[in-house]
């Protein structure tokens, strides 16, 4: 097997191994340490010694050792320090009882769901989610979020001692919490992947792929809930907009606007399998934001050309959004939504309202709309009037140069 | 041992990079290219060689803010560099054999194939970091 598909076959048992483990003897921290060292003991051993029997049973096994010997030193290390506290060791611990369910599935749910906790931080939350769920070593979520391996370390080692100190058990939460906190589950794996989607820029060398680790983590929590709604929503989400990377960015690194994109070039597999995904979510019952996004993307993934989508729909789904959320962002593209269908003014006299929103006054992706809207509208002076407030507003040299190139092209018809 | 090799750039120079037209000409979409394509090969061949600690370009000096004591109260300035200043724009830390080996890295920067005009002005520093805390924790 070459050491790709052992990478791959490793990672994906990562959460049921790192389960039996914890469910077995306990210490969630320790356990997880000594889970990444099985992890490499076997990245090392299986390419050249070939793939034990059974490639579970061996991880657990010595994930099990280290645990021991983690433990006996740092039981040696209390003693010398008279600690009172005492730990028992692995082997001295009952096996769990036979009757116990202990299947996998149950056990990558636990795992999400401590990773995911409220306690923790959103960059404790992602960090650790991407460890102990997606087997990603520490140096490789270092990498993902161009941060020091050392920063990484001590950000998950803070969010495994938060989760010790919480005292969270082992075990699902409770039935009348788990909507909420399968919600910041979703919320977790939606922002993995944002961060992978947005970031173009640096040397995507050695760079885990975030957007692809977040669609494979949705796609399990996919099958653990096929009937959920909302999960299917998600892992709509990301494939109907992941399908879109490959026309992104021109040659040079430009970013191209969704109407300017060559549609040949969208991975149709991914809109495939969004769309059945979405279609099959919508009429199960309760529709949440994700589906409605989802739905969203369907809709520009399925049309030939900007000019041929479907905006009235779009608007519709804006509308129900907005109903669902308080964003201004989602507001701006209910705004571009609304002006093709009923002309640029409507969509200005909506941006118009949103300029007296502190959360986007400032924000260049609202002087970026408003400029389009002004080119379409006629008002060239005030288009690049925009066009230039928005390249002021903006960071990014490549987007700068895209809009201060509209401005120009501006000037230069005008 | 560790040092920073350090790039500057006013205002004006990232309004030329940007595509703004000012005393200095604006950046062809090709300059622009290019130099991001070699920018990051370079990157790429350090971290190849197991030198590169880190690098980060900075935006904008006009995105700044300066935090700065006036009669004991801190205040904060937006902006306050004067257009043609030239502050840090981009550095990378790399850790390597010698302080001659720092400096062979960043003479391959002088090959950046920047426009003509700003060419003739770029320089780069090597700075040693203060890494003596490090030797004495073995």
């Amino acid at each position: 097997m070459p050491p790709t598909e052992i990478e791959d076959l490793l990672r994906r048992l990562v959460p049921e191994i790192l389960g039996a483990v914890v469910r077995r003897y306990g210490h969630f921290d320790a356990a997880e340490d000594a889970v990444q060292e099985a992890l490499l003991a076997a990245a090392l051993q299986w390419p050249g010694e070939g793939l034990p029997q059974n490639p579970r049973a061996w991880l657990i096994t010595v994930a099990s050792r280290r645990l021991t010997d983690l433990l006996r030193s740092e039981q040696a290390r209390q003693r010398r320090e008279a600690s009172v506290a005492r730990w028992t060791l692995p082997e001295q611990w009952l096996a769990p009882s036979a009757d116990r369910d202990t299947f996998g599935a149950d056990d990558t749910f636990i795992l999400l769901f401590m990773c995911c906790h409220p306690a923790l931080s959103a960059e404790s939350q992602i960090a650790l989610t991407l460890r102990a769920v997606g087997g990603l070593s520490t140096a490789e979520v270092a990498r993902a979020f161009l941060v020091p391996e050392a920063t990484m370390t001590r950000r998950i080692s803070r969010a495994k001692r938060a989760i010790k100190d919480s005292g969270v058990p082992f075990s699902l939460p409770p039935a009348a919490d788990r909507t909420r906190r399968l919600g910041a589950v979703l919320h977790v794996l939606y922002l993995i992947f944002n961060e992978g989607y947005a970031s173009t820029s640096g040397s995507n060398l050695h760079r885990v792929e975030l957007s692809a680790e977040a669609i494979r983590l949705v796609r399990m929590v996919h099958r653990l809930l096929p009937e959920d709604a909302e999960v299917a929503g998600l892992l709509a989400l990301m494939l109907l907009t992941d399908a879109r990377r490959p026309a992104r960015t021109a040659a040079d690194g430009m970013p191209v606007p969704m109407a300017e994109q060559d549609r040949s070039r969208w991975n149709a597999a991914f809109i495939d399998e969004g769309v059945e995904l979405i279609t099959k979510a919508l009429p199960l019952g309760t529709v949440g934001p994700y589906q409605v996004q989802a739905a969203i993307a369907a809709v520009h993934d399925e049309a030939p050309s900007a000019a041929e989508t479907d905006w009235a729909q779009i608007v519709a789904l804006y509308e129900l959004l907005i109903k669902m959320s308080d964003n201004p962002m989602v507001a701006l593209n209910h705004a571009v939504a609304l002006s093709m269908v009923q002309g640029p003014q409507a969509g200005l006299a909506l941006v118009e309202t949103l300029r007296a929103d502190r959360r986007v006054a400032d924000d260049h992706r609202l002087h970026t709309v408003r400029a389009h809207l002004l080119e379409s509208a006629g008002d060239l002076a005030g288009a690049r009037e925009s066009y230039r407030a928005a390249a002021h507003r903006t960071t990014s040299l490549p987007q700068q140069r895209y809009l201060r190139a509209r401005a120009a092209r501006l000037t230069s018809e005008s | 041992m560790k040092y920073m090799i350090l790039t500057y750039g006013s205002q004006v120079d990232y309004d030329g990079m940007a595509g703004k037209e000012s005393e200095l000409p604006a950046w062809k979409p090709e300059d622009f290219a290019a130099v991001g394509e070699f920018m990051e090969n370079f990157a790429k061949e350090l971290e190849e060689s197991g030198e590169l600690v880190e690098t980060r370009a900075l935006a904008a000096p006009v995105h700044t803010r300066r935090v700065q004591l006036q009669n004991g109260v801190a205040v904060v300035t937006d902006g306050p560099y004067p257009e043609t200043q030239e502050v840090l724009a981009g550095y990378w830390i790399v850790d390597v054999e010698s302080f001659d080996r720092a400096t062979e890295i960043a003479a391959k920067l002088a090959k950046t194939p920047a426009p003509e005009h700003v060419r003739e002005s770029a320089v780069a520093d090597v700075r040693p970091l203060d890494d003596s805390p490090q030797e004495f924790d073995n």
